[in-house]
């Protein structure tokens, strides 16, 4: 069963055409690599499934509806179910990392403050940041601030998660917790879309590759696809790293 | 040279409308989503009592400034006794509104584009929409009713210590009667003009806060975008009120016939 589908997506930007045919499936229970060389649009492609982005054209369609048609207002159930991990973390810097656990359990549970004290404590623990709750972003090196992040992201249990570079910049001790974390979540049944320049995060976590190049989806590849010959020449430099 | 006039044009006309969808959107998600008290004290604290010194200094200058400069001037025509009626009608009315609201849109105005700014350079803004919530409620909502509550209050007082500073220049250099400069102010201040300069602060308020958040919310392109930004805040923001002041002067007085 397909979770999300995206048809025909188009996104230009004044001149510049990122996206002019975009065509995939997020199916369930799986998680699907996106990989492409920098600037191809994967990101823009990502903030687009939860309407960060609006196409030019095309359909996004979540939960039978076409998301790219709904307001703001109507947007808010579909973020509820489909979390965004950001590249950076994006953690609100005037709040402590308790605060930013919180802020989507405040604002869209009725939960007392020790049932979310203990959500956050039990997800913080998970996430190997016990004791760090009452610590400020700024004091949090990069892959706490991406842990943080993505704990914050999938607090509220979502169905799909939007992984946004989410090993970037990381050391390997780092890389790897965040990989763990990754396939944890995987194994809860969470369907998710990972975004990654890093090939061998991508072949241990997905279990399908989708190659963003020249707007569009070049090939779509499943883990043992890799293992035989018809992998497209583009794909096969990217992977290798002999692409630049 | 003519495309740039109807460039330039087209440009105002563009920002008006952006702006005044800003204030739609502030004004609806006001009534119908839940207002975020919590967050508008923070600001209020912020805008309110952290600008409350420079709101001081800029007032008694202004006040000590002015009643030096008229008592000099006027002691030619032997027009001393004057000080107090001019200085005071002039704060009351004008200077006070005015030059505290300039010092807001400065202090606040700078702030709140750079804040929104970097909020969105670090994607946080974004994160308050993946979240599911509404960057008008958590971010522009709070400011801007901040900012319509302070800036009358502190008008208030920097139009009782601007008044307060000629006095004092009137009593120890013109060598003026405190009792005769006290008498003064009082016959010469009706109600209707201070509500005349106190009126103007509710919009003066409105063009720092809502230009401030509309140009903090439009950074795209990084940090320097951040810097221009709170320029332009700046320089929107005082334009507006300097410009808007003529015209709601202009209000004001049509009212006072009026009634």
């Amino acid at each position: 069963m397909d979770l999300i589908q995206v048809k025909k997506f188009r996104k230009a930007f004044g001149k510049k055409v990122v996206h002019s045919d975009v065509n995939f499936s997020l199916h369930e229970n799986e998680c699907l690599g996106l990989i492409g060389g920098s600037g191809t649009g994967k990101s823009v492609l990502l903030r687009s499934l939860i309407g960060l982005e609006k196409p030019d054209s095309g359909q996004i369609i979540y939960g039978g509806n076409d998301i790219t048609k709904f307001s703001e207002e109507e947007l808010i159930d579909v973020r509820k179910n489909i979390a965004y991990a950001f590249q950076g973390g994006a953690l609100f810097d005037s709040m402590t990392v308790f605060d930013n656990l919180a802020y989507p359990l405040r604002e869209h549970t009725n939960l007392n403050y020790k049932e979310i004290s203990e959500k956050i404590y039990f997800q913080l623990g998970q996430f190997g940041l016990a004791d760090s709750e009452l610590l400020f972003p700024g004091s949090l090196s990069g892959g706490m601030q991406k842990r943080v992040g993505l704990a914050r992201a999938i607090i509220l249990g979502p169905n799909i998660i939007l992984y946004d570079e989410p090993t970037a910049g990381l050391d390997p001790y780092n890389t790897k917790k965040i990989e763990e974390m990754i396939i944890d979540l995987k194994s809860t049944g969470t369907s998710s879309i990972l975004v990654t320049h890093d090939m061998p995060v991508a072949f241990s976590v997905c279990d399908r590759i989708a190659f963003l190049y020249e707007g569009t989806i070049k090939q779509i590849l499943s883990k043992k696809d890799f293992n035989n010959k018809n992998i497209d020449n583009e794909i096969l430099k990217f992977a290798t790293g002999a692409y630049f | 040279m003519t495309s740039l006039i109807v460039d330039r044009f087209n440009s105002i006309v563009f920002f008006l409308a952006e702006i005044y969808f800003l204030a739609f959107q502030v004004a609806k998600e006001f009534i119908v989503k839940k207002i975020e008290w919590k967050l508008i004290f923070e600001q209020i604290y912020f805008i309110g009592s952290k600008s409350l010194p420079l709101v001081l200094i800029t007032a008694l200058s202004t006040g000590m400034v002015m009643a030096l400069q008229f008592g000099q001037g006027l002691e030619k025509f032997g027009g001393q006794l004057y000080v107090p009626k001019i200085v005071s009608l002039s704060i009351i009315r004008e200077m006070g509104p005015v030059f505290t609201s300039l010092m807001l849109a400065a202090r606040v105005g700078a702030g709140i584009a750079s804040e929104i700014g970097s909020m969105v350079v670090t994607q946080q803004i974004d994160a308050i929409r993946a979240l599911g919530t509404s960057p008008i409620r958590k971010i522009v909502i709070p400011r801007v009713i901040a900012c319509l509550v302070c800036l009358p209050m502190l008008v208030a007082i920097a139009d009782i210590v601007g008044v307060t500073g000629g006095l004092i220049v009137g009593v120890h250099e013109l060598k003026l009667d405190a009792q005769f400069y006290y008498i003064k102010i009082l016959s010469t201040i009706k109600l209707v003009d201070y509500f005349s300069g106190f009126g103007k602060t509710f919009f003066f308020s409105f063009f720092i806060s809502i230009t401030a958040c509309y140009f903090g919310l439009n950074v795209k392109e990084g940090t320097k975008e951040v810097g221009i930004a709170t320029t332009k805040s700046v320089v929107t923001a005082s334009i507006l009120i300097l410009v808007g002041d003529y015209f709601l002067t202009k209000f004001f007085w049509i009212m006072e016939k009026w009634f």
